[in-house]
């Protein structure tokens, strides 16, 4: 599903990923663990396509498509989902309204019939309950005046809306209490299934108390440095990035 | 200043030749003008001109001009039609709620006001008509607004207007009605000169719709003049829409007199036309007034727009409530000063002004000025403005949901300039401007290709 090789990408020419290399298949759930400034988000965000990240050398394949030739937009339709660390308020865009056009540009992307207005607004409603998403917060702008667990929340709602082949995870547990991080964590779960992968970003280990993955790879300096079952996140857990880095 | 109330007639000898044009057109219109037997209305109108010749136009060093450069206005020349060619009326598309539309092609007045279109409890009448007939019901109303310090271009249209409207709407009518006055342009280099009496009487609601089209032409000038009255009580929203072709020139005064408790809602949205200046008075003249200013530009081009306000709180209890929005895409320009002022009894004022603006391109340019001129203490008096350009943040997550480019930037702006549009109520007008913006955004995307192409 996703190929990694080498890669390596710089923001206002800092070099920040140094050879990363990564493989993830379908139905596997990949946990990139790794201190601050390792380069978690940086590799979030090059998957996804932000303009500010420079790549300069190696390959991201996902799908057989050549990843880093895609504009954002065609990456999502392709079935790459990206979850915010810190999902964008956007003002005057209701979040019903957003979702819709989103959805139905896959659709079209993938040679469906866009769903009209009264689809649209069962399924969406729908979904929003099995998230747990209180209907007023679909008909309020994009994610404006959310609480941190509502706009995580927002983002599962997408996941499961658009139920992309590849959900990138960028520091989800960041900013949830333990009641919000429980629930955000089964709505991801609900969403596992063999066709479907998911990368989790996460500084801490307390998100995969709840989201067993089964790889752990730590990053430091922009590379991978050591790769391991969940064991490896609770023996992170216990002594710490340090530990790591000194044995890598 | 000196001297002038014992200046011969404009003769132009000795004048700012930018005035030659204009003092030739009055002394050519002399004597055939609606309503030029009454004394006071031919004292009126050529003491109009002669103010003209006195001030000059006004120049970039005037503060009122200061950002609004108006040569390319001054160098070409314009001449008012009196017929008009028939096949124009056509072009004129009413909004579907208008229940009477008012067509006026190239300035003139397509004839006649139709009885099947006129609207229980309003009196549409056109003002030259009226001149002749009914002189004196016109006579506090008509020419108020230069009273006090007048631009040139308001002189021009007091000298040399022909056609225009008297719209009265009687006591106590509540229409749930629009009246649409349709302004269309076709014929290049005409001089548009439109005279609106608008007199809201005690206790009456109604909604005016006043829209600017025109084609592609080689650009015609349009100096229009609004006089409207509240009286007590009274309810008015107008709105005007600027959809003009983008070589128009429009000066367009609005004045507007609030007696009490009466409430204007004054909207203006501008996409066309090559440089535009509005200007709107509101004089809160009573206890209880309130008036309701908002106004949206989406700009490109080099087009040029001047949102000129000055809300005038003469007395205690009013409240002025003014916000302007706009988009500017490549080198346009636009201006927003925004005047107020709270006269020494004008107790318990609240007046409240904002403008915000999104920058597109980095040619773009705004000017933005407020000017609180407060002579009373117990008041409330809030402005601010903003600059900014699209959030970059906000537009990469739109994309990362799989929502194109094009999309997303539609989307951010329209959920900018709504704030403004919704002010409407929904409806025809709502819709009207609503699709307005949305061509004018396709039309910003389409440049922008040619342009990349280029």
């Amino acid at each position: 599903m996703l190929k990694i090789n080498n890669l390596r990408a710089s923001v206002e020419d800092k070099p920040i990923l140094n050879g990363l290399s990564l493989e993830v298949n379908a139905g596997e759930v990949h946990a990139v663990m790794g201190p601050n400034g390792s380069g978690k988000s940086t590799l979030a965000n090059v998957l996804a396509g932000r303009d500010q990240y420079e790549v300069t050398a190696g390959s991201v394949v996902f799908k057989d498509m050549d990843l880093l030739e895609l504009e954002p937009e065609i990456r999502a339709r392709e079935g790459l989902f990206l979850a915010f660390q810190y999902p964008v308020e956007i003002p005057g865009v209701s979040n019903v309204h957003m979702l819709k056009a989103a959805l139905n540009s896959r659709r079209i992307h993938q040679g469906q019939k866009e769903l009209d207005a009264v689809s649209f607004l069962k399924l969406i409603k729908e979904k929003a309950e099995r998230v747990g998403m209180k209907q007023e917060f679909l008909y309020r702008a994009v994610n404006e005046g959310f609480s941190g667990g509502e706009k995580k929340r927002n983002e599962v709602l997408q996941m499961s809306l658009f139920e992309p082949s590849l959900s990138v995870l960028d520091e989800t547990d960041s900013g949830l209490d333990i009641d919000a991080l429980k629930i955000v964590a089964a709505g991801i779960n609900s969403q596992r299934s063999p066709e479907r992968a998911m990368l989790v970003v996460t500084h801490y280990q307390r998100l995969l108390d709840y989201i067993s993955p089964d790889f752990v790879h730590v990053l430091a300096h922009g590379k991978i440095i050591r790769s391991g079952g969940k064991e490896l996140a609770e023996e992170l857990e216990e002594r710490g990035y340090g530990w790591i880095e000194e044995h890598a | 200043m000196d001297g002038s109330k014992n200046m011969p007639e404009p003769s132009g000898i000795g004048h700012d030749p930018q005035l030659q044009p204009y003092l030739d057109l009055h002394d050519k219109a002399r004597g055939a003008l609606p309503g030029e037997r009454l004394e006071w209305h031919s004292i009126w109108r050529h003491g109009s001109m002669r103010r003209l010749a006195d001030q000059g136009f006004p120049t970039t060093r005037d503060e009122e001009w200061r950002y609004t450069p108006l040569r390319p206005v001054l160098s070409k020349q314009f001449t008012p039609r009196q017929a008009h060619d028939e096949k124009a009326a056509c072009a004129a598309e009413r909004l579907e709620s208008a229940h009477c539309a008012v067509v006026f092609v190239d300035g003139v007045l397509q004839d006649p006001i139709s009885s099947d279109e006129s609207v229980p409890g309003i009196r549409i009448q056109p003002i030259a008509a009226l001149l002749e007939r009914d002189p004196d019901c016109l006579r506090p109303y008509l020419g108020k607004s230069s009273e006090g310090p007048a631009h040139a271009f308001s002189l021009i249209n007091n000298a040399l207007f022909r056609d225009g409207l008297v719209i009265e709407i009687e006591p106590d009518v509540d229409c749930d009605k629009t009246v649409e006055l349709i302004f269309v342009s076709q014929t290049g280099q005409t001089l548009v000169l439109p005279r609106i009496v608008v007199l809201s009487r005690a206790g009456s609601s109604a909604r005016i719709v006043e829209r600017h089209i025109g084609d592609m032409n080689p650009g015609c000038l349009t100096c229009g003049v609004n006089e409207i009255y509240l009286e007590k009580g009274a309810r008015l929203k107008y709105h005007l829409v600027e959809s003009a072709s983008d070589n128009a020139y429009q000066v367009l005064g609005n004045w507007a007199y609030l007696s009490q408790d009466s409430r204007l809602d004054f909207h203006t949205v501008t996409t066309g036309g090559a440089l535009v200046r509005n200007d709107l008075v509101v004089d809160l003249q009573e206890p209880g007034a309130q008036c309701n200013i908002r106004g949206a530009y989406c700009l490109s081009g080099r087009q040029h727009v001047d949102n000129f306000t000055t809300v005038i709180h003469s007395a205690p209890h009013c409240s002025s409530n003014e916000h302007y929005k706009g988009v500017l895409d490549q080198r346009s320009r636009a201006v927003f000063h925004g005047r107020v002022r709270v006269a020494p009894d004008a107790q318990q004022t609240d007046a409240r002004q904002a403008n915000n603006t999104l920058l597109l391109s980095s040619d773009a340019e705004i000017d933005t000025k407020p000017q609180l001129e407060i002579y009373a203490d117990d008041v409330k008096c809030s402005h601010g403005a903003t600059v900014g350009s699209l959030d970059e943040q906000a537009m990469f997550y739109l994309k990362t949901r799989g929502i194109d480019s094009d999309s997303a930037r539609s989307m951010l702006i329209r959920a900018f300039v709504d704030e403004i549009l919704d002010a409407a109520e929904a409806g025809a007008v709502q819709q009207h401007v609503k699709t307005l913006v949305d061509d004018k955004m396709s039309s910003f995307r389409n440049q922008q290709r040619s342009g990349r192409q280029s």
